[in-house]
């Protein structure tokens, strides 16, 4: 039986390991193996909470039907206002995938960046806080809960771009920040009046308020605002122009953790937001999200066709699986569910590894794709982890991404919407192009500079473990399905 | 032998890293690995012959992807186990070709490795009944082909490879549109089961998937007016790829259509709108055909020259398949024309595969040797280098349609199945004419490639003629393979027709 300190359990366990970072750090500067002991602390701080969520998962797993639990922290007579968590299929695979990827994310950055310098302590610390704010996001049960915790992780996401303080980044993090403000702003303001109709904020009694609800004046306002502030944190077309500068700006462990982890929260939220909660029924938003997606993936792959910077470029490609997600929302079919969610796994994986592959690269001085010219042959594994996660990106077989954009168009037909499948479809070919020009940058063109690098051994295992999860995963997609599907074929889409 | 087909993808997929080991310590054994694994696969599909002569498929199934009700389904019927089987030999020949070849290029282990990945992708196609797992090796052909274009090919490599990569990947994922399509009408991913759930559905959707999955095959065959990036990745790929590019990869695309669009999803598009795109087909292979050969006859470069000769013959094959069986109305009967054609396509793509891989391995010995790839500039060099004049000659033979070789019978063939469609659908007269005029074209291109190269008198002078002699050894091993089976295929090709006949198309099952 799963009780409510099993779903605390790991978010606590993380933030209390968050608070203890700094004085262990403190204690590991003194000592002479350092870094040996700070892979230690963070892997002992992983085995606990991924244990809490191992715990979790297999409790759920192990009961006999996969339903929806509920649990309030304190009911009384605010009980549609006090903080419950929520658990179904769905949220138990994003704690584990925000789990998993945050670990290896985590041991990236170990070999990244000098933990020995000041604020490093700092930094990793807010790693673990935004994966504990995360945690809750997902396996919280009502409106105010998922807003509290995801502001937490959005707005702390603000502080890893900071890492290294000058104009450009403090330019990006104000900008980002002024953002994720203004959306909160609209978030609020669309849950109070979504909490007026209806008389609570409980994901499943608002949905059954809102379906049975005769005047929808009221609620389009609300669905407005609500949809303007996640689209703004999600990065959807028109409200896109913060991601690339942000993911640019800041470090590339910073970027590999926010595209992995926050930008897919954003997403997951959508879906609990759009799917579960303001449905078709409720309201019918599916032509408005799917002219957005159109445009976003049209957009996204666009500016990203035109950057000379591959930092950029690759978090134009950020924006632009935004699109591809919202396509397989938009399908509003449990394909298309299992597609997306499949595709923040996938997506996750592939921008952490572009970005890692790219912040190696990035660290000896390589920046611009003319930089990028005989790279390949200078640094020939890291060449190859961005190899793949670009096939990956263009969706080439058997990697992992053909396998998500391919759900991800099948719903879309299913939905009976081929007109986006085949702007789909045709973006992916623009997506291919340019990713190829980088390829051919790497391995076609003379390298500027005769100068020989050792490649760093250490840092390529994370790296390496995100290649084999792209191949395997691509290979045997099986593997993702059951943890989303335990019982064999298991309806995600609530019955309307 | 229950797990063969499944040896056939894991033996050369698990041998990759020690293909790239191997080649570490020696690149001359890297390549007899490549191909030692491509003869165990030969031998491996020869198992199974048997099987598909007495029942006509011979079928494995393992568990995938259950949740897109989709199993890893290997499959072997007659047409695929003739192409699967002339893609290996060309496989041996590459890869014995590459010893000499490629003696002096750099990164020879990551060669060999991605030669036998290609082998992988490219076999795979052919031996698959899933449609997801089709994509998958359809897919795995290109990126193999695009790095060894793109590193060990001539002059602007990179970019020959990139257009070879972005049109076929853009012809591709039309093709994964149709079968996302294909999948959300009918449910299934098995080619089979979605031929016969499409027949009950039918429907408006067949139309389009049709078009959309043979216009992404159309990119890969190069037919006009998608063929643009094959003239550049033909010639500026090393020999050994571009006999490969040219014998089989472009074939698969013949293939696939014949096989998807037609054989599965064409049934179900019902009477009229079969029939207009039988004649559209029939309008785009003529096209192709003389636009191909009319280019090669004023073609200088060696390699340009052969791969606009591929375009010809794959505007060939694209007549031979506009000539599907279908079912007409005599009288008050149904009867089914006759398969004759596709018989002969099916050979064609064969002994096209064979001879077209011998013409580019001979033009590639040539380059070798004379370090020039412009036709002006050669003469004379049946003296200088007799066993390869001897194995081109055939080669341009066989691709003019000239008998013995191979591809005379397989063109005669059409021809008569053109004939006997003619008798139902008068449409097919005028197509089938010029197209009798385009093979004169092709022997008139043929015999002037033959006649420049290596007839008349030398144009050097007599410096560089010294330095020119015949091909190394190994280079010779792997042209005798090919003749020998250019020869073999045309004077006696009832093995390879036997098979395809195993194969019935136009009915359902």
């Amino acid at each position: 039986m799963i009780e409510i300190i099993d779903i605390i359990l790991p978010i606590l366990s993380l933030v209390i390991s968050a608070l203890l970072t700094i004085p262990v750090f403190r204690l590991i500067r003194k000592s002479s193996h350092k870094l040996a002991l700070t892979v230690g602390w963070f892997m002992a701080v992983y085995a606990v909470a991924g244990t809490a969520v191992a715990n979790l998962a297999l409790k759920y797993y192990g009961l006999e039907s996969y339903s929806v639990l509920n649990f309030t922290l304190n009911g009384g007579a605010l009980a549609g206002l006090s903080s419950s968590f929520m658990i179904d299929v769905i949220s138990i695979y994003m704690s584990i995938i925000v789990i998993a990827l945050s670990a290896i994310i985590l041991i990236y950055t170990v070999f990244a960046i000098n933990s020995n310098e000041r604020p490093s302590e700092r930094y990793f610390a807010i790693m673990l806080m935004l994966t504990a704010a995360l945690l809750g996001a997902v396996l919280s049960g009502d409106l105010l809960t998922l807003f509290i915790f995801w502001e937490a992780a959005a707005a702390g996401a603000g502080f890893l771009m900071l890492y290294k303080k000058n104009a450009l980044t403090i330019n990006s993090t104000l900008k980002y920040l002024v953002m994720i403000i203004i959306a909160s702003a609209f978030v609020v303001f669309g849950l109070s009046i979504v909490y007026g109709i209806t008389g609570s904020l409980n994901f499943t009694d608002v949905q059954q308020a809102l379906v049975t609800l005769a005047d929808k004046r009221l609620l389009v306002i609300a669905f407005i605002f609500i949809a303007t502030g996640y689209a703004i944190e999600s990065a959807i077309v028109p409200f896109h122009f913060w991601l690339p500068d942000a993911y640019t700006a800041a470090p590339s462990t910073s970027a590999a953790f926010l595209s992995a982890l926050v930008d897919q929260g954003s997403y997951y939220i959508l879906i609990r937001v759009l799917v579960f909660i303001i449905t078709p029924a409720g309201l019918n938003w599916i032509f408005m999200l799917a002219v957005m997606a159109a445009l976003t993936m049209i957009v996204g792959n666009l500016f990203a066709l035109i950057q000379t910077n591959v930092k950029r470029l690759i978090a134009n490609i950020c924006v632009a699986d935004v699109g591809y997600n919202l396509v397989a929302i938009t399908s509003y079919t449990s394909l298309g569910l299992v597609g997306n969610l499949y595709f923040f796994l996938i997506g996750g994986i592939t921008t952490a590894l572009a970005f890692m592959a790219v912040g190696v690269m990035n660290s000896h001085g390589y920046k611009t794709l003319e930089d990028f010219s005989g790279i390949g042959r200078k640094m020939p594994l890291v060449s190859l982890a961005l190899v793949m996660a670009g096939l990956s990106f263009a969706g080439v077989p058997p990697l992992g991404g053909f396998m998500a954009k391919y759900l991800v168009f099948t719903s879309a037909i299913e939905a009976n919407m081929s007109w986006l499948a085949v702007i789909g479809v045709l973006t992916s070919v623009l997506q291919t192009a340019y990713l190829f020009r980088l390829v051919n940058y790497m391995y076609a063109r003379k390298p500027k500079d005769e100068t020989v690098i050792n490649e760093s051994k250490r840092i390529l295992i994370p790296i390496f473990i995100l290649a084999a999860a792209i191949l395997i995963l691509g290979l045997f997609p099986q593997i993702v399905f059951n943890l989303l599907q335990p019982g064999g074929n298991l309806q995600l889409i609530p019955p309307i | 032998m229950s797990f063969a087909l499944l040896s056939v993808f894991l033996i050369p997929t698990i041998s990759v890293p020690f293909v790239y080991l191997t080649g570490k310590k020696s690149p001359k054994a890297a390549a007899i690995f490549v191909a030692l694994i491509a003869i165990v696969n030969l031998a491996l599909i020869a198992t199974t012959i048997p099987t598909i002569l007495s029942s006509g498929r011979y079928v494995e199934t393992y568990e995938w992807i259950s949740v897109l009700n989709a199993s890893f389904t290997l499959f072997v019927d007659g047409i695929s186990a003739s192409i699967a089987i002339i893609s290996l030999v060309l496989i041996i020949a590459a890869a014995i070709f590459s010893i000499n070849y490629m003696e002096h290029k750099k990164n020879l282990p990551a060669y060999y490795a991605l030669l036998c990945m290609l082998s992988v992708g490219l076999v795979g196609v052919f031996l698959t009944s899933n449609l997801l797992l089709f994509y998958f090796c359809w897919e795995l052909m290109l990126v193999p082909a695009y790095f060894i274009v793109g590193n060990w090919g001539y002059r602007d490599a990179y970019k020959a490879a990139f257009k070879l990569f972005i049109f076929t990947h853009a012809g591709a994922v039309f093709v994964l549109l149709g079968i996302g399509a294909l999948y959300m009408v009918t449910g299934y991913t098995d080619m089979f089961q979605v031929q016969a759930a499409l027949a009950t559905h039918g429907g408006d959707i067949a139309k389009w998937v049709i078009v959309a999955l043979t216009a992404g095959f159309a990119v890969k065959m190069a037919v006009v007016p998608v063929h643009m990036w094959l003239p550049d990745a033909h010639s500026e790929a090393p020999a050994t790829m571009s006999a490969l590019l040219s014998g089989v990869i472009i074939s698969a695309g013949a293939y696939a259509i014949l096989r998807l669009s037609l054989g599965i999803v064409f049934p179900s598009v019902g009477a009229a709108f079969g029939a207009d795109f039988l004649h559209g087909m029939a309008i785009f292979g003529l096209i192709s055909a003389f636009f191909g050969s009319l280019i090669a006859l004023v073609e200088n470069d060696i390699k340009r020259l052969i791969a606009y000769s591929s375009i010809a013959h794959m505007g060939y094959v694209m007549f031979g398949l506009s000539l599907f069986p279908v079912s007409v109305a005599a009288g008050s009967a149904v009867i089914l024309i006759s398969a004759t054609a596709i018989t002969g396509t099916v050979l064609h793509i064969v002994s096209h595969g064979v001879s077209k891989g011998l013409l580019f391995l001979s033009a590639g010995a040539v380059m070798h040797q004379t370090e020039t790839r412009d036709i002006r500039e050669m003469g004379g060099l049946a003296g200088k280098m007799p066993f390869t004049a001897v194995a081109a000659t055939a080669a341009a033979l066989s691709i003019a349609g000239a008998p013995p070789f191979a591809c005379f019978i397989s063109e005669f063939l059409i021809f008569v199945g053109a004939f006997q469609v003619i008798s139902y659908d008068s449409f097919y007269l005028i197509p089938t004419a010029f197209m009798l005029i385009a093979t004169v074209l092709s022997l008139a291109y043929s015999l002037r490639f033959t006649s420049k190269v290596f007839l008349g008198q030398p144009k050097q002078n007599d410096g560089e003629q010294k330095k020119i002699f015949d091909i190394p050894n190994y280079m010779k091993v792997s042209l005798a393979i090919l003749v020998v089976m250019v020869i073999l295929v045309g004077v006696y090709p009832t093995f390879f027709l036997q098979l395809i006949e195993t194969v019935k198309f136009g009915l359902a099952g």
